[in-house]
């Protein structure tokens, strides 16, 4: 499986924008909720945002259109997180200091993923997240070897590597 | 026109800027904790823009994570056609960058 570190879902979001919103202003990486107003006044707005950090969820990306923000999470792995995490998120949207200035745009949550099934289908209709399934080549590959994961011959393929690595004193 | 050489963020300060071209460079930095020497690609980016002000300056991104967040921008120069406006947050590994793409042609 691919490892985390490769940042796959930074680059699946920064292209699924470009391809989907590219003439509209993107925001990645934006901070949500609350920055305690007694925190702005001792410190200054830019230092409380910043001690605010570790308090703070952070969502993929923001997309302003003219009459909607949408809020978009991109899923590789552990997709259902996701999911979950956006109503949460919309729900700290009015809260958040660096979204003021589109506080009368109503809210849309996308979840981006490289696959999708019935069950998250469901689930994310009842949340009122729409499912974006966004599978460049790249991505395809990282897909199909997780799909592989739990596959009698990924397995053993899997053990014989780590027996290679134990046996040649790599671990 | 603006001499400076490198953008240097400021962490919570937001600069806003406009990339003219790009290049990937392979350079040689020392490790700030083992202190060994290290070869790393660089993303640089020529800067003609900053804070609306007219510069020849470079914005050099290490970091996997935020050149990530210009990786499909990159092909065919597709960056000319925004402003981004770059806020730094945190420090060291922990560093985040919200990065706001602003196509030019609903400039604000």
């Amino acid at each position: 499986m691919a490892r985390k570190s490769r940042q796959v879902e930074v680059r699946m979001v920064s292209e699924y924008l470009l391809s989907a919103y590219a003439s509209f202003p993107t925001i990645k990486a934006v901070p949500l909720g609350k920055v305690a107003e007694s925190l702005m006044a001792e410190q200054g707005y830019a230092k409380a945002i910043g001690l605010m950090r570790p308090y703070r969820p952070e969502v993929d990306a923001v997309v302003v259109l003219p009459r909607y923000l949408v809020l978009v999470e991109a899923k590789v792995w552990n997709v259902v997180n996701g999911l979950a995490k956006l109503p949460l998120y919309k729900s700290l949207v009015p809260f958040t200091p660096e979204l003021k200035q589109y506080s009368n745009l109503e809210v849309l949550m996308e979840l981006v993923v490289g696959w999708t099934n019935d069950n998250l289908e469901i689930m994310a209709r009842d949340q009122g997240v729409k499912v974006v399934v966004y599978s460049p080549p790249w991505l395809a590959d990282i897909v199909a070897k997780q799909h592989n994961y739990w596959t009698a011959e990924y397995q053993q393929e899997r053990q014989r590597k780590m027996q290679m690595r134990e046996l040649l004193g790599l671990e | 026109m603006v001499l400076q050489n490198y953008v240097i963020l400021e962490t919570g300060v937001p600069a806003r800027v406009h990339f003219a071209s790009h290049v990937i460079e392979r350079r040689t930095i020392t490790d700030p904790r083992t202190l060994q020497p290290a070869t790393r690609n660089v993303l640089v980016f020529d800067v003609d823009r900053l804070n609306g002000k007219e510069v020849m300056a470079k914005y050099s991104v290490m970091a996997e994570k935020h050149a990530a967040q210009f990786e499909a921008y990159l092909a065919g120069e597709l960056y000319r056609g925004y402003d981004f406006i770059i806020t730094k947050r945190g420090e060291g590994f922990r560093t985040v960058w919200t990065v706001e793409a602003i196509p030019l042609a609903s400039r604000r």
